[in-house]
C-alpha cells in the first residue's frame, strides 16, 4: 500500500489527512478507510492532501463519491491542498470546486 | 569406530596394529570376525596428521605380519588418503562454484539512467571464496549495491554468502539508509552466524540517481572518477565488519554523482598481492579507472590488476556510471496490465524524465498523462485472461514523446465518472492522439521538455 490515511475526531469534525499516492491499485482500500472515517456521522469533513504526491482521476473518483454522498446531509466538506501541491492542477482541472471549498492550508 | 578395538585403536594411536589371532575381545566389526578372518593388520589414513579412515587387510590362515608388510600397507594408505582427499576437494569446489554461480546476477538490472559491468574470478586455488556483489532496486525505487567479502574459503565460505546475500536483501525491502540496512545484517550474523565475519559497502542510489548514501563495514572504498578528474578512492569512515561484537553506530556517507561519473566497487583480492602493499595496489587501481564506459574500466582494471594468472583471491569488480543526458536513449517498459504495475510504470518514467531534464512541471503532467492511459489500459483492454501494457518514452527536441499501448480492445469506460481520464491526458499533454485500432489501443502524449502545458 502505497497511499496513508490518517483520521481524527474533533468536536463534530472530522479530519481525515491522505499522504503518498493513489492510483487504481490502492484506491478501493483509500476509499474504504475514508468511509470508516465517516460513520460517526460528523458535523464537517476536512481532507487534507498536503503530502499526497500524487493521485490520477482515480483519486479525483474517491473526491466526488465523497462529496456527492456528504452533499444530501449537509454535511460541509473541506479540502485541503496547498497552492503548490502536485495534485492542485488535477483538483482544479476537474472541476471539484463546484462541490466543496478548497483551501491551501488547515485553519 | 570402538575404542579399544582394533579400528579405533588405529584412529587414537595414529599406528599400524596388528592382530594374530581375531576374536570378539579385539574385533568388533561383525562382518570382520563372520568372515572366518584370522589375522589382521591396519594402518590410518592420514591427511596432515589428521586420520580420515583406516585400511586394513586380513587372512584367513594365521599370518604373522612383518615390518615390510606394514611399511608396504602404509604406503597404499597414504595414496588413498591422498586421493580421496583431492576427490572431496573437487566435490567441495563444484559444488561452492556451482552456489556461487547461482547467486552471483547473471544479468545485472537494466536501469535507465545507469550503465553496469561486474567482473568475478575465482582463486587460482582453492577455487571460490565467498565474494560477492549485487544490484538490485527496491518497490520505493531506489536501487542498491552491494559489493562483500565473506572471510574464509571454499563451500563454507559460499554457503555462509548465500546467506548474507538473501539477508541483506531482505533487511533493504524492510526500509531504512544504509546504515540501518547494515545494522540489522549486523544483528543477524552475531545471532545466526556467530563464527561469521564479512565485510561489506552497501550503497543505495535515491530514485532521480542523483544522490548515493553509503555505508562501509571494514570493506575497502569505493573508487570514484569524476569526468575529466583522476579518479580517486572514496573519501567515507569504514565502520568495522559484520559480525563483529560491541556496540557501535555506522555511519553514512552521502554523495552527489554527476551524470558521467564512475564508481567501481571491488574486493581486496583485486588490489591485495603477496609482496607488494595494499597502497601500491590501491594507487594501481586508481590508476586504471577513469569515467568512461563500464566495460572497457572492467577490462582495463582486470587486465592491469590481474592479469593472464588466476589471482590468489577471488576478486569481484563492479562499474557503476551515471549516463550523460546526452546518452539517455528512448525508454521502453512492459508491464502486466495489472493495478499495481502503475506505480513500477510511474516510478521508472519519473527516472527516466529526470534523466533527459524534464521540468518539474512537465514530470508531474506526464505522470499524470501516462498514468491515466496505462490505468485505462490496465481496467478497459483486456478481459479475465489479462495482457500487457506497453510504455514507450523518446525525446524530440524539444519535446517529449510518451506512448502507450495495449494489445486489446479498450472497453467503454462505465459507471460515473469514469471518463475524467482523457480529460486529464489531454490537459496535461500539448498533443494527444488515441487511435483505437483492430490490435489494441495507441495514446501518443506529447509534451514540451521545460514549457507550460498549451492548454
Amino acid at each position: 500500500m502505497t497511499a496513508r490515511v490518517e483520521t481524527r475526531a474533533e468536536d463534530g469534525a472530522m479530519h481525515i489527512a491522505v499522504s503518498g499516492e493513489i492510483d487504481l491499485a490502492n484506491a478501493a482500500a483509500v476509499e474504504d478507510q475514508i468511509r470508516e472515517a465517516l460513520s460517526h456521522s460528523p458535523e464537517t469533513v476536512s481532507v487534507d492532501l498536503t503530502d499526497l504526491t500524487y493521485m490520477d482521476s482515480a483519486g479525483i473518483r474517491i473526491l466526488f463519491t465523497l462529496a456527492y454522498r456528504l452533499k444530501p446531509l449537509r454535511i460541509m466538506l473541506r479540502l485541503i491542498v496547498p497552492l503548490d501541491s502536485p495534485t492542485r492542477r488535477l483538483i482544479e482541472l476537474s472541476g471539484f470546486e463546484s462541490l466543496a471549498s478548497l483551501q491551501p492550508q488547515s485553519q | 569406530m570402538g575404542k579399544g578395538f582394533f579400528a579405533g585403536r588405529i584412529a587414537a594411536e595414529k599406528q599400524p596394529v596388528i592382530i594374530e589371532k581375531v576374536d570378539h575381545t579385539n574385533v568388533l566389526n561383525p562382518i570382520l570376525r563372520e568372515r572366518g578372518l584370522y589375522s589382521l593388520l591396519g594402518v590410518p589414513l592420514l591427511i596432515s596428521g589428521t586420520v580420515t579412515g583406516v585400511l586394513h587387510v586380513g587372512t584367513l590362515t594365521p599370518r604373522r605380519f612383518t615390518d615390510n608388510d606394514v611399511r608396504l600397507l602404509q604406503i597404499v594408505a597414504d595414496r588413498v588418503a591422498f586421493a580421496t582427499q583431492s576427490r572431496r576437494a573437487e566435490i567441495e569446489r563444484t559444488a561452492a562454484t556451482v552456489l556461487q554461480r547461482s547467486l552471483l546476477p547473471a544479468q545485472l538490472p537494466v536501469v535507465s539512467g545507469l550503465e553496469m559491468a561486474a567482473r568475478y574470478v575465482p582463486a587460482e586455488h582453492g577455487g571460490v571464496g565467498g565474494d560477492w556483489y549485487d544490484v538490485f532496486t527496491l518497490p520505493s525505487g531506489w536501487l542498491c549495491i552491494v559489493i562483500g567479502d565473506v572471510v574464509g574459503r571454499g563451500l563454507i565460505a559460499a554457503d555462509v554468502m548465500g546467506r548474507l546475500h538473501s539477508a541483506l536483501r531482505a533487511y533493504a525491502l524492510l526500509g531504512g539508509d544504509p546504515t540501518e540496512v547494515l545494522g540489522r545484517l549486523d544483528q543477524h550474523v552475531q545471532h545466526f552466524d556467530p563464527e561469521t565475519m564479512a565485510t561489506v559497502v552497501l550503497a543505495m542510489f535515491e530514485p532521480s540517481l542523483e544522490r548515493l548514501h553509503l555505508s562501509s563495514a571494514g570493506h575497502p572504498p569505493p573508487v570514484l572518477a569524476l569526468p575529466d578528474h583522476p579518479a580517486a578512492l572514496l573519501d567515507m569512515p569504514s565502520d568495522p565488519p559484520i559480525g563483529v561484537r560491541g556496540g557501535l553506530r555506522r555511519r553514512a556517507t552521502t554523495i552527489t554523482l554527476p551524470p558521467g561519473a564512475l564508481l567501481c566497487f571491488y574486493t581486496d583480492g583485486l588490489v591485495e598481492r603477496r609482496g607488494s602493499s595494499l597502497d601500491v595496489g590501491l594507487e594501481r587501481l586508481c590508476a586504471s579507472v577513469m569515467a568512461g564506459p563500464v566495460d572497457s574500466v572492467c577490462a582495463k582494471v582486470m587486465a592491469q590488476l590481474v592479469g593472464h594468472d588466476p589471482p590468489g583471491d577471488d576478486v569481484a569488480l563492479l562499474a557503476v556510471r551515471r549516463q550523460d543526458s546526452g546518452e539517455i536513449g528512448p525508454f521502453d517498459l512492459v508491464k502486466p496490465a495489472l493495478p499495481w504495475s502503475l506505480r513500477d510504470i510511474r516510478l521508472e518514467v519519473r527516472r527516466w524524465l529526470s534523466m533527459v531534464g524534464a521540468a518539474p512541471r512537465t514530470v508531474a503532467d506526464l505522470l499524470i498523462a501516462v498514468g491515466e492511459a496505462s490505468t485505462n489500459a490496465v481496467e478497459h483492454a483486456y478481459g479475465p485472461d489479462g495482457g500487457t501494457v506497453t510504455v514507450h518514452m523518446e525525446l524530440q527536441p524539444p519535446n517529449v514523446l510518451a506512448t502507450v499501448r495495449d494489445t486489446g480492445r479498450w472497453r467503454p469506460p462505465h459507471g460515473v465518472g469514469r471518463g475524467r481520464g482523457i480529460l486529464f491526458m489531454r490537459n496535461c499533454s500539448d498533443d494527444l492522439r488515441i487511435d483505437h485500432g483492430q490490435s489494441g489501443t495507441t495514446v501518443v502524449i506529447r509534451r514540451h521538455l521545460t514549457e507550460q502545458a498549451s492548454r
